[in-house]
């Protein structure tokens, strides 16, 4: 990984946080992986539904859930957007939402080929 | 140390789980609210919690405000996990009785360090009701022979006899004094008087049921309650509790010593109700009556006018030997 890459992965998934956060214990962070790769997709998905059927509890419980997960996996740039669509919904915006969950899945979107090449790297 | 840890978003769950784990605690893991709270109403439940604020079935606050209306439990060290960040949140987190609270995603070396407070005023709360049984044991208990004292001793006393009333049962009281005890303070010397009121002690609470009380009365004076006593047995078990002073020495640091007991016995239900202390006067005066027929025998207390039904064969002081 070069220096570009580094700048470009501390805003999209900020690894060296998540190293310290589990003290360099490699089995654990790839259980977590292993547990984002099960969780994440299901429940980005219920988001979905909640958000396009306009069921407001739903889509600030999911967003609240994802926040937690991706922040905890130190993937600060979708977190916040996670957390932009938790606040929309609980406040009620609407109108707002589907653009929130759109910039959403941007987001995840850059965030999930980094995780896979990152566990491609580790799996050897 | 237990530490239960309540989140229902399974990967932040299980890095709490591996870094509580690694920092020594053994780690009890939920999903939600009220699983959490079952787990904290355990009898050998967790002392530490970290609990999620948002959580299905019951969220953080809920779970806080629940274990702090229980009273007589064990204090449980709470800390609210949120991503919420406003001061309203916190201060909303802390009145729902909530110990500390930390921000989300956490640091792990903040969240050992809070945590180690939460240890510590467990700590003092350890110590603090350790402190206050001692107190407890102290303020009704005999110093010397760790038996009930004077007091403690009247006032369950007192209780059981207004229980036995109620219930048409009778309450034995038995009060001994120990013959001829000044001399073994005068010939052997306070501290084998002390040994000696010892073993008595024992030899007294050997001799009862666990339900029953035995109380030093005054210096070498023991207060025994049988409750709910067969009054057709009381004398019975009154001459075991005198021959097992009386059967044998008392091994001293200057050797064996003999020594008996007199004894005046009541039975509640031969008695009209009257105020303990009178009651105790009246076992008083037959205590007086066992010493001056020559000590190491019982006397038992009847009214002038028996009440109801009282066997006629125990209606006048029985001498059970000689």
């Amino acid at each position: 990984m070069n220096k570009e890459e580094q700048g470009v992965s501390e805003q999209v998934w900020n690894l060296a946080e998540l190293q310290d956060r589990v003290d360099n214990d490699q089995e654990l962070l790839r259980e977590l992986l292993n547990i984002f790769k099960e969780d994440f997709p299901r429940t980005l998905q219920s988001l979905e539904s909640a958000v396009s059927g306009e069921d407001l509890k739903n889509a600030t419980r999911l967003s609240h859930t994802l926040k937690g997960m991706l922040g905890s996996l130190g993937a600060t740039r979708a977190a916040a957007a996670a957390a932009k669509l938790e606040a929309l919904s609980s406040a009620g915006e609407i109108a707002s939402l589907e653009g929130a969950f759109h910039a959403l899945e941007i987001e995840a979107q850059s965030l999930l080929p980094e995780l896979e090449a990152y566990m491609a790297e580790v799996r050897h | 140390m237990k530490i239960l840890i309540a989140d229902d978003e399974a990967l932040s769950r299980r890095l709490l789980e591996r870094t509580l784990a690694r920092a020594g605690y053994q780690v009890i893991a939920v999903e939600n609210g009220k699983q959490a709270l079952e787990q904290l109403g355990k009898p050998e439940g967790p002392r530490l919690a970290l609990l999620d604020w948002v959580m299905p079935e019951l969220d953080g606050p809920g779970v806080c405000r629940a274990v702090r209306t229980r009273s007589e439990q064990t204090y449980v060290y709470m800390v609210l996990l949120t991503s919420k960040g406003s001061k309203e949140e916190t201060v909303l987190g802390l009145e729902s009785g909530a110990d500390d609270y930390l921000t989300k995603p956490f640091n792990a070396e903040e969240l050992r360090a809070r945590l180690r407070v939460g240890e510590r005023i467990l700590l003092l709360e350890d110590r603090l009701v350790e402190a206050r049984e001692n107190m407890r044991f102290r303020a009704t208990h005999d110093q010397l022979t760790s038996l009930l004292n004077r007091g403690a001793v009247m006032d369950l006393l007192t209780r059981e006899l207004h229980r036995s009333h109620r219930e048409k049962k009778s309450t034995a009281i038995l009060l001994g004094d120990v013959d001829h005890f000044k001399h073994v303070n005068d010939t052997l010397g306070h501290v084998v008087g002390d040994e000696v009121l010892v073993e008595i002690a024992n030899r007294l609470l050997a001799s009862v049921r666990s339900y029953d009380f035995v109380g030093r009365y005054g210096g070498e004076e023991f207060l025994v309650v049988l409750n709910n006593c067969d009054p057709a047995f009381a004398p019975i078990r009154a001459e075991e509790i005198r021959k097992a002073i009386s059967s044998h020495a008392i091994q001293t640091a200057k050797g064996p010593v003999t020594l008996s007991m007199s004894l005046g016995l009541l039975l509640s239900s031969e008695w009209k109700v009257k105020p303990v202390e009178e009651l105790l006067h009246e076992v008083d005066i037959a205590l007086y009556e066992a010493k001056t027929a020559g000590r190491d025998c019982l006397r038992m207390a009847k009214p002038s006018t028996p009440v109801e039904l009282a066997p006629a064969d125990l209606s006048q002081p029985v001498r059970l030997r000689h």
